[in-house]
């Protein structure tokens, strides 16, 4: 039997009505099976979809842990612990992202070894399947042991949700040289060039990200934050857009090279990418865009429904401890 | 969580002392031996999510021996190492 997922109705700047519409286009367009968890009362029409009613809701400014532990009958807090109670397959998430992440941690817990879990996020590629880059922001400060686990969390992800075998692990840096870097990289690199469950393909720079000549990138929450925000490229876009607009002969060009931009424009907005996904959780959990509309809410469950198809967790339990997978 | 504490009149110091480092151990997937109680959480690597995980692993197993056993959010910011978790505790337990 398919599990439904477990979608926070409440959290998201245009919740709940845009979630809730995604929800039903989730069901209409990919037949997929989901749950909403929210306030009936401050939900309106649910469109028709079953509803887990709860009585609070964690705000976008919710201290995390405390209001986890304040609003135990929050959206957030119930959808993780449909999860963890074996009723839902995964939670999805458009709300306060500590929360968010707290609700997963303390409600479904992590997987046996893991020291922190961490966020993933796809970067699309060139000719390749997407290059998986964490941390994204969880974990500002981390240990080299820490960054080891993600590289290892992010490989079993890529090879579960994108079917690449042994995928191949960059190590964020200023430069591909072993000796360059802060004594974490420096320290990380010599750890991951010894760990025969990790292939290691070593430094790669801030210019490896698109195209990436990697499966995955690991680095530090506050680095591949930066990273991330800088590689939503808005400014590459608005001024490309505006190079077109320029006179009758470029916006002819324009028209001619759309149908070639458009596939890997729309990869890259955070619509089509759906959310992050949280990895080192004992279930799975995508944080969707706190902008999200309903068509990045379809593609978070989307991506949710992908990752349970594909075992990521159990993939995960094994890449941390091989010897009970 | 695993660790058991006994019944209520075995939760003395060295009681709680166990079941702090073992609960904290567990957390940052350490053995229980490392856990040193003056050594500040952070310098251990416990952010403020661990400390959330140690608050609600302490109530599921102290709830056991003592109904309702709480930890009150506000307190959390005056305890800095296993010993002020510890001292906390006893002290709560006492009042209980």
């Amino acid at each position: 039997m398919t599990l439904p997922i477990a979608l926070d109705a409440m959290g998201g700047d245009f919740a709940p009505q845009e979630i809730i519409k995604g929800a039903r286009r989730a069901v209409d367009e990919l037949g997929l099976q989901v749950t909403l968890v929210g306030v009936p009362e401050r939900m309106g029409d649910p469109l028709g979809l079953e509803v887990v009613a709860c009585s609070e809701v964690i705000e976008m400014d919710d201290e995390p842990g405390s209001s986890v532990r304040k609003k135990k009958d929050s959206s957030l807090v119930r959808a993780a612990e449909l999860v963890r109670d074996g009723k839902a397959s995964a939670f999805v998430s458009a709300g306060n992202t500590g929360a968010t992440m707290a609700s997963a941690l303390l409600r479904m817990g992590r997987l046996p070894g893991v020291l922190r879990p961490c966020i993933a996020t796809p970067i699309p590629n060139v000719g390749r399947p997407p290059c998986t880059m964490v941390d994204a922001g969880a974990n500002a400060e981390c240990s080299p042991e820490m960054l080891v686990q993600f590289a290892k969390l992010a490989a079993a992800f890529a090879s579960a949700r994108f079917a690449i075998p042994a995928p191949t692990v960059g190590l964020l840096s200023i430069g591909e040289e072993s000796t360059k870097g802060t004594p974490l990289v420096k320290e990380t690199h010599e750890l991951l060039s010894a760990d025969a469950g990790v292939n290691f393909f070593g430094n790669v720079e801030g210019r490896d990200l698109i195209p990436s000549p990697v499966d995955v990138i690991v680095t530090d929450g506050f680095t591949g934050n930066v990273a991330l925000k800088t590689l939503e490229l808005q400014f590459v876009f608005t001024t490309v857009l505006a190079a077109i607009d320029t006179n009758d002969e470029t916006r002819a060009a324009g028209h001619a090279l759309a149908p070639y931009l458009m596939p890997t424009v729309t990869t890259l907005t955070p619509e089509y990418q759906g959310g992050a996904m949280l990895l080192g959780l004992n279930g799975i959990c995508v944080i969707s865009h706190g902008a999200s509309n309903d068509t990045a809410i379809m593609n978070a469950l989307r991506v949710a429904a992908e990752m349970d198809a594909a075992g990521v967790v159990e993939k995960m339990r094994t890449a941390i401890r091989p010897d009970q997978g | 969580m695993t660790s058991d504490v006994g019944s209520t009149s075995s939760l003395d110091r060295a009681a709680i002392l166990a079941l702090v480092s073992d609960q904290l151990a567990q957390i940052l997937e350490v053995t229980p031996t490392d856990i040193d109680e003056d050594i500040p959480f952070d310098v251990m690597g416990a952010d403020s999510l661990a400390l959330i995980e140690l608050v609600e692993a302490l109530e599921e197993s102290l709830a056991t021996q003592v109904q309702g056993f709480h930890i009150d959010d506000e307190d959390l910011e005056g305890l800095s190492s296993v010993r002020d978790a510890v001292d906390y505790v006893v002290a709560k337990l006492q009042l209980a």
